[in-house]
């Protein structure tokens, strides 16, 4: 036999049990031929266009998983932040094209469809504008366009009045679905040094760079890291760990490689990359967290958690680009509070801060991702929040996002519940004091030294 | 007139019976309902207009190209094969009912390994589907009917996940 029954045991067991899936293959559609002097043809043509690319993306990602036995999970959609197409029709409302992407997506039946965003981590055109204006009255009208602006970047530095916005437009999403806990925020990010190639959501768009049509695949599997650490048990050194965590992203990148190779293969266009990311579902089992405590901290949050977790992202990133040339996305491990269970046993012990978090963010391959906040947060304290984790990503040329739910109506440790994979939050205390004078100042924080490596 | 889209703004600019657009234009589904409500035929050079297939870019031809020149870990090219595992706790007839199936669709085993715990067994088969026979889809619907709550359980992957996870 060619393969050993250790080895197919193995790979049996990491699908079965420990809930390793291809968590996302998502299709990069370019727009900017779309851009129209009307913004109903361009609403028009954006609709035609995604329909008929990704009309059988899900035909497609289905008969691999029946083809291979793969579980492939989400199909999504990304394309070229909608800023860029509709600056010929001078339009301030751009709701149409959320709307439109909204039907798109329906209709083609992917569950998400990023690039509701636009570029200002150096200043805002005209479009750039009015698309971040029109951020809480699209997400609010649409149910699965997410929306993501980059407000900074290691070369250009922090648009702080981009943050401003960003936070106003937070506030405002948060407010228009009060009745669903503040929900659209879960589906609205800022960026700093943004990743134009990310499969995932909410922060999925196709960048500047990108080609026509671009197929990039998500990997994830927590769970499989966490009992391969589980069977190396207490004993071994943190180099053991690491290695441990490295082989095992290795095998999980490998899988993905395949999907994206014969998904792009099927549909008859460019493969992009694979981004293996250790992204926690609420599913037992499924948690970045549990990893942290069997690497050796007590819960995460503790002291120790953002050594534990530098080794976690640097050992998936190795193994990942061993496994494959076209690693790339937001590769490592998130840390999106809500949607892991241990995170959120953290948070209900105390454990686990809103500054923990920031100073894990700077070792995570993400950022602060959906955190709740209390729901009459302050604009100057969100826009610190905002700022603080944008800073941590330019000085460190390090992508960094915010994902940030000011959960109306309710109050630090409340509980807020959205379901599905967005999980369960505990409203965390936004730190304390404010930032009202550097709000105000507004303009840009420049770029620092290593960001002119020209 | 070649143009990459026809919209309900060209439609009602046109004043015309009929519209020939290229054959690479997508006419949007409002263009197309507005033609028709205001009687204007939309049509190519060569026929009635019928959706392009999508223009993927010029990057795709190339990348159809080099994806399957990419190297792949390979114990033996000629493997089509399927992997087939069974868990579960050992009673008569299991392999009976297993190879009963497999044969059902037109599949040829080319491995098998058994290993037993006290009552429990782990079996491992590598089957061979055949050109005539019935696909991936239709042995895996079929063989993980099989067992049953406290019997055994079937899973069935493709052999080429394995090659992918576990050579280089």
């Amino acid at each position: 036999m060619a393969f050993t029954d250790q080895e197919i045991l193995e790979t049996i067991r990491m699908v079965e049990l420990e809930t390793l899936d291809i968590r996302a293959t998502t299709l990069g559609i370019n727009l900017l031929d779309c851009a129209d002097p009307d913004l109903e043809a361009t609403c028009e043509k954006v609709y035609a266009k995604i329909v008929q690319h990704a009309r059988n993306l899900v035909e497609v990602a289905e008969s691999i998983a029946d083809d291979y036995g793969v579980p492939i999970v989400n199909k999504r959609i990304a394309v070229t932040p909608v800023a860029w197409i509709a600056g010929p029709s001078g339009a301030e409302d751009l709701t149409p094209l959320a709307l439109a992407l909204d039907a798109a997506a329906e209709e083609v039946g992917v569950d998400f469809i990023g690039g509701f965003s636009a570029y200002v981590h150096k200043g805002f055109t005209s479009a750039d504008r009015a698309l971040v204006d029109s951020i809480p009255a699209a997400l609010a009208a649409t149910e699965c366009v997410c929306a993501s602006v980059s407000v900074a970047s290691t070369r250009a530095g922090i648009n702080m009045d981009a943050v401003d916005r960003f936070a106003t437009a937070v506030l405002d999403a948060a407010a228009r679905t009060s009745e669903t806990g503040g929900l659209a925020c879960a589906k609205l990010v800022c960026f700093c040094n943004v990743v134009e190639d990310n499969p995932f959501v909410a922060g999925a768009h196709v960048g500047v760079g990108e080609a026509e049509t671009v197929l990039n695949v998500g990997v994830s599997g927590p769970g499989v890291v966490r009992s391969a650490l589980e069977r190396l048990g207490p004993d071994a050194d943190l180099l053991a760990v690491a290695e441990t965590i490295k082989r095992t992203a290795f095998k999980v990148t490998r899988m993905g490689e395949l999907v994206g190779r014969e998904a792009a293969r099927r549909l008859e266009t460019s493969f992009g990359i694979v981004d293996i990311s250790l992204a926690p579902t609420p599913a037992v089992g499924d948690s970045v967290a549990g990893i942290l405590e069997l690497v050796g901290v007590e819960c995460a949050g503790a002291p120790g958690t953002t050594a534990a977790l530098a080794l976690l992202t640097d050992a998936v990133k190795k193994g990942g680009a061993m496994a494959s040339s076209s690693v790339g996305g937001l590769s490592g491990a998130f840390i999106p509070v809500s949607e892991d269970g241990g995170m959120i046993r953290a948070v209900a012990e105390g454990v686990l801060s809103l500054e923990k978090l920031e100073a894990m963010t700077s070792v995570c391959s993400v950022g602060l991702d959906m955190v709740a906040v209390p729901g009459d947060t302050p604009h100057d304290v969100i826009v610190g929040i905002i700022a603080d984790e944008m800073a941590i990503g330019m000085v460190n040329h390090k992508t960094t996002a915010v994902r940030l739910i000011p959960v109306p109506g309710k109050g630090v440790g409340e509980t807020v519940e959205w379901g599905g994979l967005l999980g369960t939050a505990i409203v965390q205390r936004a730190g304390a004091g404010g930032c009202s004078l550097l709000q105000r100042r507004g303009g840009r924080i420049p770029a620092p030294l290593q960001g002119y490596r020209n | 007139m070649p143009r990459r889209y026809l919209t309900t703004q060209d439609v009602r600019r046109a004043h015309t019976a009929e519209i020939v657009v290229g054959p690479d234009t997508l006419v949007t589904p409002q263009a197309l309902a507005a033609a028709e409500a205001a009687g204007v035929s939309i049509r190519t050079g060569d026929g009635p207009y019928r959706e392009p297939a999508p223009a993927r870019g010029p990057d795709a031809p190339g990348a159809l190209e080099h994806l399957p020149r990419m190297p792949e870990p390979v114990d033996d090219p000629s493997a089509t094969g399927v992997v087939v595992t069974c868990v579960g706790r050992n009673r008569p007839g299991v392999l009976a009912e297993l190879t009963t199936a497999i044969a059902r669709h037109g599949c040829s085993i080319g491995d098998v390994s058994q290993k037993m715990v006290d009552d429990y067994f782990h079996m491992v088969l590598v089957v061979e589907l055949s050109a005539s026979g019935s696909g991936f889809k239709e042995l895996k619907a079929d063989l993980e009917c099989l067992g049953g709550e406290n019997d055994y359980v079937v899973r069935i992957m493709h052999e080429r996940v394995f090659r992918f996870m576990h050579r280089v």
